[in-house]
């Protein structure tokens, strides 16, 4: 073992002797212990939660999204014929295992007098699959089940449908409307962060809602990489005709959020680890003072200020590592128990997942142990550098007064 | 090998100027012993601690072994001090958390060498103390004699070129003092060490090769 940690493992040993430094060295310990426990708990709880919401997302939103130009520009019949072109295009492209063309349009239902805005999803074949459609084999109207109870729907009743765009007649332009039984009513798992779609077979959303954005949905062969394919497309596709989007393109904001989210909680948690560091201050501080002459003999038989500095950053590590070391256990441990054991409860009707889910992330864990040695080090590097300032003889001579 | 020329030093004590050292010139050959006597207060510490690149000198210049020790660098002066430096203290400043055999031995650890190394010679210096079945003790566990002993043998185990003491035996009894004095006159006679040795103590004065005083700041052949 080399000098400058011979000399800081037997000051170490000695912070064990001194009843004051042994408290105040106990204390920044554990300070260090609850800050990074803190820490990998929160991060771990956020983990949890934006791995259940991201997983949540991903299966409802498809690998990716075709949007389609030209449509949405309220002239109906424009953009009739490119679809299926496109939708050929996209189905022969390797990687890309089913295409779905979708439509979307915003209208109204309308029961008797009751009138509700919703949101239209023109589906082709089968209702999409990210759409949680009991009856999947159900064609015509399926409406959620919030629609439904607001305007009183039951399977088999008919409903009014009108769509924005008016339809040219020789009387003039009239309201395009059709009345349709509801074919089934869906309930989603998904919590009410956003509204649920009317949905319509294709070719009825087609002619009540000519001018809606249209969209083209791929699955991906399991084996197929999103961004290949996605790159492929973009570099395939006209521009001017289509626009290609992954799915965490499409939820851009949302992921945006989330890490904002997790870099707020970081930056509100860390702040124990600093204050724990700021008791390592005062603990090396007090080695410090309490060692002064002894450093003072060692700069006068020869060590020199470098390596007094070091020997005062090894104890620092020595004082932070243990603490740090049992936080960072202790975090891993507490979030593992709670998320195999399910401890902590939600109200399912409230959000997507019915406990509070812990995941601990090895980049996680080692951003806490960074920011630790950052802080203790930080911490550790003013003491350091005030003993290897120190006169050696002012330093001796304190020992005698 | 120890050539100082015209080093002046003053403190400030409040308001007040003290002036220790005024204009002290000290020639000393290789294997040279010189003690120096002088009241307390006059500046003999501060003038060993000068010569000893422990403290710097207001004016002047420290020769010592060709090396300007006022005009060398901290990290240079470490190092010149770890190899060509043995220091004795008054107080014997030993490391209360090591035992006696890691004290005498720390120059060499602070060398890099490794505590094997330095064991035999750590030992063999403690035995010719009386201290060898005290080697495992720590500083708390000695008398002022016994720690006072282990701090000269921790200044020898380098066997260093310049041995600067300061009182080494002022804390010693009549017999301890003699084998401290054994122990020094044997290193010069093997080694040919240079010594400067600050003492109130006659006995010691009168085996150095020369004695000055320092009295009013200067050097004085006493």
């Amino acid at each position: 073992m080399g000098f400058v940690w011979h000399v800081a493992l037997r000051y170490f040993r000695s912070t064990r002797a001194d009843a004051h430094i042994r408290v105040l060295s106990s204390l920044t310990a554990g300070g260090l212990a609850v800050g990074t426990a803190a820490l990998v708990l929160a991060l771990a709880a956020l983990s949890g939660f934006q791995n259940h919401l991201l997983t949540d997302l991903a299966r409802h939103t498809p690998a990716l999204q075709v949007e389609l130009a030209g449509s949405g520009a309220g002239v109906p019949g424009e953009a009739a014929e490119e679809p299926a072109a496109l939708v050929a295009w996209a189905a022969a492209t390797n990687g890309v295992s089913a295409v779905q063309e979708l439509l979307y349009a915003r209208g109204w239902l309308a029961v008797g007098a009751s009138v509700q805005q919703v949101e239209i999803l023109g589906f082709e074949k089968a209702p999409p699959v990210w759409i949680p459609v009991g009856d999947r084999a159900a064609r015509g109207l399926i409406v959620p089940i919030a629609v439904a109870q607001k305007l009183g729907l039951a399977v088999g009743e008919t409903v009014r449908v009108f769509s924005p765009r008016p339809g040219l007649t020789p009387l003039g332009p009239r309201p395009r409307t059709r009345t349709l039984p509801v074919a089934g009513i869906y309930r989603s798992d998904r919590a009410d962060y956003e509204e649920l779609p009317v949905l319509l077979p294709l070719e009825e959303a087609a002619a009540l809602f000519a001018g809606g954005d249209r969209r083209l949905d791929l699955t991906l062969e399991p084996e197929a990489e999103q961004e290949l394919v996605a790159g492929f497309l973009r570099e395939t596709v006209d521009p001017a005709k289509a626009t290609v989007v992954g799915w965490r393109e499409a939820n851009r904001a949302l992921l945006f959020v989330l890490r904002l989210e997790k870099s707020l909680v970081f930056s509100a948690v860390v702040l124990i680890v600093a204050v724990a560091a700021f008791a390592l201050l005062a603990s090396l501080s007090l080695v410090l003072s309490s060692k002064r002459s002894e450093v003072g003999a060692l700069a006068a038989m020869g060590a020199p200020p470098a390596r007094l500095q070091r020997i005062f950053l090894a104890l620092g590590a020595l004082l932070s590592v243990g603490g740090a070391g049992l936080g960072g256990a202790l975090g891993a441990g507490v979030a593992a128990f709670l998320d195999r054991f399910r401890v902590i409860s939600l109200p399912p009707d409230v959000y997507i997942v019915e406990y509070v889910p812990f995941l601990v992330r090895g980049s996680d864990v080692l951003i806490v142990v960074a920011s630790t040695v950052v802080f203790t080090g930080a911490a550790s590097l003013l003491s350091a550098r005030r003993a290897s300032r120190l006169d050696p003889v002012e330093a001796m001579r304190s020992a005698r007064t | 090998m120890i050539s100082v020329s015209g080093v002046t030093k003053a403190y400030r004590d409040g308001e007040v100027r003290r002036q220790v050292l005024r204009g002290v010139d000290l020639e000393l050959a290789p294997g040279g012993t010189v003690a120096i006597v002088g009241p307390s207060g006059s500046g003999k510490s501060t003038l060993l601690n000068i010569l000893g690149a422990l403290d710097t000198a207001d004016a002047g210049t420290v020769r010592i072994d060709g090396v300007d020790v006022s005009a060398s660098r901290p990290a240079a002066l470490a190092g010149f001090r770890n190899r060509s430096l043995g220091f004795v203290f008054q107080f014997h400043q030993l490391l209360p958390d090591f035992t006696a055999i890691e004290n005498v031995i720390m120059p060499g650890r602070i060398a890099g060498r490794s505590a094997a190394s330095l064991l035999a010679d750590g030992l063999e210096l403690l035995d010719q103390v009386g201290l060898r079945d005290r080697a495992a003790d720590f500083p708390q566990q000695l008398s002022g004699g016994e720690r006072q002993r282990v701090a000269i043998c921790r200044a020898l185990v380098l066997e260093p070129p310049v041995l600067l003491a300061d009182e080494p035996t002022g804390n010693l009894d009549a017999a301890s003092g003699e084998q401290v004095l054994e122990l020094l006159a044997g290193l010069r006679r093997r080694r040919g060490t240079t010594m400067v040795l600050v003492t109130h103590n006659p006995e010691v004065a009168r085996r150095c090769g020369s004695v000055l005083r320092l009295d009013g700041g200067r050097l004085t052949p006493a």
